[in-house]
């Protein structure tokens, strides 16, 4: 059975587990909007301890605020070249674990915003986008990716390019006023 | 036993670098710069600066690996810039470097960009380079420093009160039209010129300045006089102003760097950083320093900008002098003060 590193780093927290087909080896979750950084290496130092060394690495591509998003691809990225070993992009949203035929859900975009995804049986049906809280109707919000869910995902995604779903905000200089 | 591999990466700014080095041996120096996608914004964005290093940060450490001729598995030691510097693109850096070092089971040193900028000079010259004044000017920072062991103690002795000199060269470069980045505009506009045309300030060498803060930089005064004089001027001769306003950033950098090592009788100096490469900066430098019997060493202009080999060099020094690598896990520090040489 493969050995999974997943990563997701999409929202405030840092998740980090080590799964085995439908096995939660390990898991664990730092919150911090600002700390992932120090929080991922410490958590994949931690999994390692305790887990035999992943034959990939599943890491979630987002939407989500992008400094941290970054720290989560980076280092999955690195570590798997490090290993040799193939890491495979999710999106985020997919990985949130609702047990319900029809929902929406959203991760916090901050600027009054939220990234959101509509889903139906068990598909994404709208999305992912960024919007108003307003524009969207009814969500669920304050969940967070299932690591076990953003594994299970790995064999049918395989999202290369992170989702920032927002441009960098810059004016060029000739257009200033 | 052969010496220890290290690879270093720097993100600080807009390059994404990567260096490798075997002992004081430059094995590989990889720079993918997005410099060019923030030319049209007159300045470095963070995030367009950010997202260019997460693309380029897994083709840069596979090409430097490539170049060295080692598999990834050789490298002994990891070294990153954790800081200072904008920390979006800092951490990119810190977080690929944790990736990797955790990936390869070997230790990771997070030092500082500043350090690693004067330890990059020992990668082309032969003696040890502290003690000794370092002089760091770039874009984004403008310090005077004394260096009594690269690895552990660094003392500042002076730093910019305003602008760093590197961005005075980008600002009055834009009121001028050269483009960005400005210092090798203007370095190159200055060929045309006289340095003695026009009699532009040279910030904080009153005798009171002399006084009170021998050692601290001004450049926002001269940033002023030479926007005025472009004004009340319509048909100002560019090469004229270029030489003129270089020449009096230079004057005062060397000025205060000689004085230090008078001051502190040190006869050596380093100069490091971006502005390092500029051509003018170089000559007179020699002259004084040579004419003042202080032993002066400036890195090869490729050395000079924000490269991964000055990490690597550093990380190289800190392995060689048995110094224990800090904490594994850590946030990439905006901040970073240059008397911490390493986390």
């Amino acid at each position: 059975m493969t050995i999974s590193l997943a990563i997701d780093t999409a929202t405030s927290r840092t998740i980090v587990g080590i799964i085995e087909g439908d096995k939660v080896l390990f898991e664990a979750f730092h919150e911090g909007a600002t700390e992932h950084g120090f929080a991922i290496t410490e958590l994949v130092t931690k999994a390692l301890e305790i887990c035999p060394k992943p034959d990939q690495v599943v890491v979630g591509m987002g939407p989500g605020p992008f400094t941290g998003l970054r720290v989560g691809i980076t280092f999955a990225h690195s570590f798997a070249l490090a290993c040799e070993i193939p890491v495979i992009g999710v999106c985020s949203l997919d990985a949130i674990d609702i047990k319900e035929s029809e929902y929406t859900v959203a991760i916090d975009a901050r600027r009054k915003e939220i990234y959101w995804a509509k889903y139906k049986d068990g598909l994404r049906i709208s999305g992912p986008a960024v919007n108003k809280p307003a524009e969207v109707g009814n969500f669920i919000i304050d969940q967070y990716p299932d690591l076990k869910k953003l594994v299970a995902l790995s064999t049918s995604q395989n999202i290369t390019e992170p989702m920032y779903l927002r441009r960098p905000d810059a004016v060029p200089t000739a257009e200033r006023t | 036993m052969s010496e220890p591999i290290v690879l270093g990466i720097e993100t600080s700014c807009d390059e994404t670098a990567i260096g490798i080095v075997r002992g004081r041996k430059l094995l590989a120096n990889v720079i993918a710069s997005s410099v060019d996608e923030h030319a049209r914004f007159g300045g470095v964005v963070p995030e367009i600066a950010s997202r260019a290093h997460l693309e380029a940060m897994l083709p840069s450490i596979e090409k430097a690996v490539r170049d060295a001729g080692i598999s990834l598995k050789d490298v002994d030691a990891v070294a990153v810039t954790a800081g200072p510097g904008l920390v979006g693109a800092l951490l990119v850096g810190v977080a690929s470097a944790s990736g990797l070092a955790l990936g390869l089971g070997k230790p990771l040193y997070g030092v500082n960009h500043l350090a690693a900028h004067i330890s990059v000079d020992y990668l082309t010259h032969d003696l040890p380079t502290d003690p000794t004044i370092a002089l760091l000017v770039s874009g984004g920072h403008s310090s005077l420093l004394q260096v009594n062991d690269i690895t552990s103690s660094i003392t500042k002795l002076g730093a910019t009160m305003d602008d760093a000199a590197g961005e005075a060269f980008d600002k009055i470069a834009r009121v001028m039209g050269l483009g960005f980045p400005g210092g090798p505009a203007i370095d190159k506009s200055a060929q045309s010129g006289s340095p003695t045309a026009i009699d532009f300030p040279r910030g904080l060498t009153t005798s009171n300045d002399w006084a009170t803060r021998p050692y601290d930089f001004s450049f926002s005064g001269l940033k002023t006089a030479v926007a005025r004089y472009l004004e009340s001027t319509p048909n100002y001769a560019k090469g004229d102003v270029a030489a003129s306003f270089q020449e009096s950033i230079i004057d005062v950098l060397l000025q205060k760097s000689l004085a230090a090592c008078k001051a502190t009788g040190i006869d050596s100096l380093v100069i490091a950083g971006g502005v390092a490469a500029n051509s003018r900066l170089r000559y007179l430098a020699e002259q004084r320093c040579e004419s003042a019997g202080v032993r002066l060493r400036i890195p090869s202009p490729a050395l000079c900008t924000d490269n991964g080999a000055m990490v690597a060099a550093l990380g190289s020094l800190m392995v060689a002098a048995g110094r224990k690598p800090g904490p594994q896990a850590f946030d990439a520090d905006s901040a970073l003060q240059v008397e911490r040489v390493a986390l």
